[in-house]
């Protein structure tokens, strides 16, 4: 721990940090364009001069590029110092284009501020400029090569930091392009992060081009809706609009960076068939009407039927604070205990998971610092993207991947890949343990054995499971095995707010016990918040919602659900209130809402100038955080602090009141109860001849929210089904052809893909939204049959 | 005409090349044999150090000292790699000597590389050599056919294997750790230091990086020995002879072998006939492009690195380009300026923006459109480039315009005050 | 040398079996990147420049992608990335070429030509380029064709050097 002075301030730092952190630590500025904390220090830019006066070191140095030691005294102040930084500022701007008022960057352009802070303020190059001819790199970033000031950043967070290989630095000197081979879409499902790396404005949002200058934006930090890993997001509205989410910094989860369905997924709060006002049978009404109404309809079947005919689904979508007050209405008034999770597999799997994790709770940043990593069923770009960026950079580390899955899971990194057959992954847990794998064959055997003795061997092994695929039963088996391998546990649940659902459950009955009592007609009022059976809960669920006498439904998104409701209350959306998740590994992080709900300015506009209506309400502005619709019932004030604290009464949630949104979080203490013991399923019998068909999330298409985005329409994958080439053979299908799909409720014609990498016998479908394959179940085995043509559908 | 001892010339005919059967009916191979069969690596070592030979590359790093940072008695995978990237203007040294002599080379890698124990060595040659290449795998073949390649070489138990990388051009790639980029086959940009390449060279291995003239040199020392190559110098403190290259107004524009401390008179007049077209001089550059100019005051310096370095130059790689009395200095570091802006690999700013900027002063002065603010700025691009960029070619770039803003402001004085070049037509 | 294939009448970047010993060279080291010069090269050497579909054939070859060889590609002077006359001519811009009648020598060439720097002559044969220091400081002013290095340039030299490389093209 050095402790050195830097403009006469001592501080003592941790062993291995640079100059220029430890200055930053002191809350001195000094302008930087390559060092990046994620990406480390280059020395490239030659920007952070300070003279090193005293001490070990002696003369003007690259801060970036020294290493902090004992006895340094250094000034970033010294003449010499500030001459260089105004020089190499001078460098810089000798090819950059004075466009500042026509760059979406102007305001939030590092280029700008450090310009300013360098001292460089009157151009003395009078020669010609180096020109450009951008590339078009597809959907979500616009490339404006002329502005480049050549810091590598985009270069090192592409390929070094995210595993990217379309896109780089080609050319030499001072006529270098940081693009692609050819134009097109930036392959990269982490392309997004070149608009925040970028220091100026050659990389910026194109779904956020032209549209706001950053200080007119509304931001506030949040928490990524879009699956459960939780990483800090900063979404960003204008006129009601949200208009683009750049990534926070979350050192334990996240990073520095986000996914693009993170980034680019935000559409659905601006969708235009988003439903804002509350409705009775679906005419439009006010809220004090429609709660009046529903309290009358409540009332109604209470006294009929007693407490207990009323049921209440919640969602691993709603925040905590809805969660808890949810809970909280129904012990006041006596109705069925709540459910969090339609979904009876991912309920129990995130359940069992809360009820055991404790000690072996990791986090992405402990992931990236894992020697030994094994994945079972988890396909971390697909279900959960940063979790691949964690386990690049623990691969980058020396980190050794094996990965047991029956899909063709591809990495940003190395990593072995054995393919096994969905049933399979619990002998194989089981098989960590014990390192027996008799059930194997001899080749499979040996990868195995070679995984368990790198687990043995590992200081720092983490077990990182995939909750879809695991179920409940994995996920037992894979606790017992963390504890007993004294290994961490990493999986990946449902929703943002899985984990925060699963504690609140406590013991109380998971969805196959409500929808049986349902279809037995016990229930005759259900409440869904935030939640979607029809779609998302078993196929009976429609059945079940048959016989209901009352159905509302609480919701931001039109779903199917939200279509049949008799009563619809409008919620917001998770940009547009606080609220806070619990993340995969039991963090609690609040979130602040950016912006106040309102149909945007740029639809009730309708193109015209000036673009407003007069009113002294907000257009559209009647959705309310799905909380302070139950504080409503509840009768209990419309605070959201009150609530947030009024959390801690629960010692789950114990310290939840000290964190504050953009903050790291902090694990919750106290485990989750496990769920009643699970319904013995009969076992269907498969029709003759029928493949086993296992439907799965994508990283685009198949995640509720995102799939209502407009910018993640280009790409969206094609409706497909694949198996691997020697079963498509068997079936004589080739790669490309149409082929009809039938389950028992479904007939659908998808593209066949041959997949080599992926389990033979297995058919592998993505959980498209809008396609009937959105109803399908996730992480089960459908049975179906699979032919040739399907031109009969 | 050359009386001095020829030693790494002993062979050299011009227009000809000596393969195997010349160069051992020559004595050649007497040093590996010597070095194999009767020394250990350590002594190899010691005695390259005890000889006080410096890199012949440019930066004139003692060798001896150099190889004994290098972790040779560790059992790991590790590297020599020999710098034939010769790509500095006025230097063709190493040229000539693959084009005369190449197995002296061959000889010289294989004792280094049984010094230093490695068993992978990488010849790196630039892209105009190409019959130096074409040289070396003729020796490489002969020598492995004779036995002094390959696998148990002189029953040592020791292996070597030579591999030629064929370059594609840019001079970035003369920098050490460039050139280990450029073979790994990685943008060439140099990489930051330390880690040292002794430490963390070709792919994360130890590896020792050694210009072609300086491993010419090794079996020569290990043959005659150190207190012999000591003495072929001719300055307190000179050692052994150097390969000077002739270039610009000189009557004979050739290389020879001279010995270290040699008065630059004596370079210029006797074995460069003196300035060509009866003309007087007026400057040269003392060991390439990067090396600040010297003037007829400085005749009489011995050529050698201290001396060189008291006034404020640098003996490089001993190329030696002679300016006649009519040479536009302003020109001639616009031209050396160009070069290397031109060369810069683009990673930091001062080299791949700040050289641009220095470009375009120059050659607004050049052509009449300068004023005295630009030699002010040229004067402060001096001092903020020089030792502020991220490896050495900026800085070498600053060599000749620190030559002349120290020897020759008064011409880009009258360039301003003219309004043209007063060389010019 | 051979670019066209006689059966299929194609232009083909490099034949088959280089492709196939490259492949198996690549299959062989545990770092194929080492490679990418070689390769790059021999593809010139083949087909004249190195096209975009020669950037192609090489990252498929070595197992990397396109951009991959690009980023290299670029980087070096003598890698063609743009279609260039069947011979090069790199003329020295360098400091000893300057000194002695460099310049003048670039204006005959511009002249005898009939073309600029970057540009190759009408009938295919001739591109010039500009090269830094080509090592033959001592034989200045100096030019490189191909592989091949010229010095002590003169008018009368240059013509017969044009001539000479036009008759062994015919």
């Amino acid at each position: 721990m050095p402790t050195l002075t830097i403009d006469n301030k001592s501080i003592t730092v941790p062993d291995g940090t640079n100059v220029l952190e430890a200055a930053q630590r002191l809350g001195i500025v000094i302008p930087h364009f390559c060092y990046h904390e994620a990406l480390g220090a280059v020395g490239a830019c030659r920007l952070c001069a300070m003279m090193f006066e005293e001490g070990p070191v002696k003369g003007l140095q690259m801060a970036c590029m020294v290493t902090a030691q004992d006895g340094m005294q250094i000034s970033t102040l010294h003449p010499e110092a500030q001459e260089l930084r105004s020089h190499v500022i001078e460098w810089m701007m000798l090819n950059h284009p004075h466009d500042c008022p026509v760059c979406d960057e102007g305001g939030e352009c590092q280029l700008q501020d450090m310009t300013i802070a360098g001292g460089h303020g009157r151009r003395r190059y009078a020669g010609k400029k180096r020109t450009w001819i951008n590339q078009d790199l597809g959907p979500f970033v616009v490339q404006e090569m002329n502005r480049c000031i050549q810091c590598y950043r985009c270069v090192r967070t592409y390929q070094d930091y995210c595993g990217g290989d379309d896109f780089g630095v080609m050319g030499s000197r001072n006529r270098l392009f940081f693009g692609r081979f050819q134009p097109g879409k930036l392959e990269s499902p982490f392309s997004g992060n070149l608009v925040d790396v970028c220091p100026t404005g050659v990389f910026t949002d194109k779904t956020f081009r032209f549209k706001t200058r950053y200080w007119d934006i509304e931001e506030a930090p949040a928490v990524c809706p879009h699956c459960s890993l939780g990483c800090t997001v900063i979404p960003g509205a204008r006129y009601r609009e949200l208009q683009r989410v750049r990534a926070g910094v979350n050192r334990q989860t996240n990073g520095f960076f986000i996914c693009d369905r993170s980034r680019f997924g935000y559409g659905y709060a601006n969708h235009r068939e988003r439903i804002r006002q509350p409705n009775c049978q679906g005419a439009a009404t006010s809220w004090r009407e429609a709660l009046e109404h529903l309290k009358e309809r409540l009332g109604k079947v209470v006294n009929e039927y007693g407490p207990l005919s009323v049921a209440i689904v919640g969602s691993p979508r709603s925040s905590l604070e809805c969660q808890a007050l949810l809970r909280e209405w129904t012990r006041e008034h006596g109705y069925r205990p709540p459910l969090f999770e339609i979904d009876n597999r991912r309920d129990r799997t995130a359940r069992i998971l809360a009820a055991g994790l404790g000690k072996q709770a990791r986090s992405m940043a402990e992931i990236a610092d894992s020697d030994c990593l094994v994945m079972l069923g988890s396909d971390p770009l697909n279900e959960a993207p940063l979790l691949a960026l964690a386990i690049r950079q623990a691969v980058r580390n020396g980190c050794h991947v094996t990965c047991l899955d029956p899909r063709a899971v591809k990495l940003p990194c190395a990593a072995s890949h054995l393919p096994v057959q969905p049933e399979q992954l619990l002998p194989a847990i089981n098989g960590l343990v014990a390192n027996r794998f008799e059930e194997f064959e001899r080749q499979d055997q040996l990868f195995l054995e070679g995984a368990a003795e790198r687990l043995g061997r590992a200081e720092r092994p983490v077990l990182v499971g995939g909750g879809d695929l695991l179920g409940p039963e994995g996920t037992e088996a894979l606790l017992k095995a963390a504890r007993s391998l004294n290994a961490g546990l990493f999986v990946t649940l449902g929703g943002p707010n899985s984990y925060g659902g699963a504690l609140l459950s406590e013991d109380g009955p998971d969805s196959e016990e409500m929808i049986e009592a349902a279809l037995e007609g016990e229930i005759k009022a259900l409440f869904c918040i935030e939640a979607d059976p029809l779609t998302e809960g078993p196929a009976r669920s429609a059945r079940a919602l048959g016989q209901l006498e009352l159905l509302v439904v609480c919701d931001h998104m039109v779903n199917r659900t939200a279509r049949s409701a008799d009563i619809f209350l409008p919620t917001t959306a998770p940009p547009e209130a606080a609220g806070t998740y619990i993340n995969n590994e039991g963090r609690m992080l609040p979130f602040g809402g950016a912006y106040a709900p309102g149909l945007p300015l740029r639809d009730i506009g309708e193109g015209g100038h000036p673009p407003r209506t007069f009113s002294n309400i907000t257009t559209g502005g009647e959705p309310r955080p799905a909380w302070a619709i139950l504080a409503t019932l509840l009768q209990r004030p419309l605070d959201f602090d009150s609530i947030h604290h009024g959390l801690e009464s629960d010692p789950h949630f114990a310290g939840l009141g000290l964190l504050s949104p953009g903050g790291e979080g902090r694990r919750v203490t106290d485990a989750g109860m496990l769920p009643p013991a699970a319904q013995p399923e009969f076992p269907h019998s498969a029709p003759e001849g029928s493949l086993p068909l296992l439907v799965v999330e994508a990283l685009f298409g198949t995640e509720p929210l995102s799939s209502l985005s407009p910018a993640l329409e280009p790409v969206i994958p094609e409706a497909a089904v694949q198996l691997h080439p020697t079963t498509a053979a068997r079936l004589g299908i080739s790669d490309g052809e149409t082929v009809s799909l039938r389950t028992e409720l479904e007939h659908l014609r998808l593209t066949a893909r041959t997949e080599a990498e992926m389990v033979p016998g297995l058919l592998v479908a993505y959980r498209l939204r809008g396609t009937p394959l959105e109803l399908l179940p996730v992480g089960k085995i459908t049975p179906c049959l699979l032919e040739k043509g399907g031109n009969d559908a | 005409m050359n009386d001095y001892p020829q030693i790494l010339f002993k062979n050299r005919v011009v227009g000809e090349t000596a393969f195997i059967d010349r160069f051992r009916a020559n004595g050649g191979y007497q040093g590996l044999e010597k070095g194999l069969r009767e020394m250990t690596p350590q002594e190899i070592t010691a005695t390259v150090k005890a000889s006080g030979l410096r890199g012949r590359g440019g930066a004139g790093f003692p060798t001896g000292v150099k190889w004994s940072f290098f972790p040779a008695d560790q059992p790991v995978e590790k590297f020599l790699v020999i710098n034939g990237d010769e790509m500095e203007p006025g230097t063709y040294k190493d040229r000539q000597l693959l084009l005369a002599d190449p197995h002296q080379l061959i000889e010289g890698v294989i004792l280094s590389a049984f010094a230093l124990q490695v068993s992978h060595a990488y010849i790196f040659i630039r892209y105009a050599y190409e019959e130096c290449s074409r040289n070396l795998e003729q020796a490489i073949a002969e020598a492995k056919e004779a036995g002094y390649l390959g696998r148990d070489i002189l029953g040592t138990g020791w292996d070597l294997e030579i591999h030629l990388h064929r370059s594609a051009g840019r001079y970035i790639l003369g920098e050490e750790t460039a050139q280990l980029n450029g073979i790994e086959g990685v943008r060439p940009n140099p990489r930051s230091k330390p880690p040292f390449p002794a430490a963390k060279g070709l792919w994360g291995k130890p590896t020792n990086v050694n210009n072609i003239e300086t491993i010419a040199c090794i079996p020569h020392i290990i043959t005659g020995g150190p207190g012999w190559f000591i003495n072929l110098g001719i300055t307190q403190g000179g050692v052994g002879t150097k390969l000077f290259g002739l270039s610009g107004h000189l009557n004979r524009t050739e290389c020879f072998e001279l010995p270290v401390g040699i008065p630059l008179r004596e370079v210029v007049e006797t074995f460069g006939g003196g300035v060509r077209n009866g003309k007087g001089f007026k400057a040269c550059l003392p060991g390439g492009a990067s090396t600040p100019f010297l003037t007829a005051q400085h005749l009489d310096t011995p050529m050698d690195f201290e001396p060189l370095e008291q006034l404020d130059s640098r003996f490089g790689t001993a190329g030696v380009t002679v300016f006649d009395e009519t040479t536009c200095m302003v020109g001639a570091t616009l031209n050396l300026i160009r070069f290397f802006a031109r060369e810069s690999c683009g990673w930091c700013t001062p080299c791949r923006d700040g050289l641009s900027f220095v470009q375009w002063i120059l050659e607004e002065i050049e052509a009449g459109r300068g004023n005295r603010d630009q030699i002010a700025m040229l004067k402060d691009q001096k001092k903020n480039i020089t030792g502020r960029s991220f490896c050495a070619l900026a800085e070498g770039a600053m060599g000749p315009l620190d030559g002349l803003l120290r020897h020759f402001e008064q011409e880009l004085e009258d360039h301003v005050k003219l309004g043209r070049c007063p060389f010019g037509d | 040398m051979e670019t066209v294939n006689q059966t299929t009448g194609k232009d083909v970047l490099l034949p088959d079996d280089t492709i196939e010993a490259f492949r198996a060279k690549a299959a062989d080291t545990p770092h194929p990147r080492e490679l990418i010069v070689d390769l790059l090269r021999a593809i010139q050497d083949h087909h004249g420049w190195v096209p975009d579909a020669g950037i192609e054939l090489a990252a498929q070859t070595l197992g990397l992608s396109p951009l991959q060889l690009e980023e290299i590609a670029t980087f070096y002077d003598k890698i063609y990335r743009q279609p260039v006359g069947r011979k090069v001519i790199h003329l020295c811009d360098s400091i000893c070429c300057w000194t002695t009648g460099g310049e003048q020598v670039a204006e005959l060439l511009r002249d005898k030509l009939g073309i600029g720097f970057g540009e190759t002559t009408p009938d295919g044969v001739f591109t010039l380029l500009p090269t830094c220091c080509l090592g033959a400081c001592g034989d200045a002013p100096a030019m490189m064709i191909g592989l091949t290095t010229y010095g002590r340039l003169t008018a009368e030299k240059i013509d017969t050097i044009l001539r000479e490389i036009r008759q062994q093209i015919d």
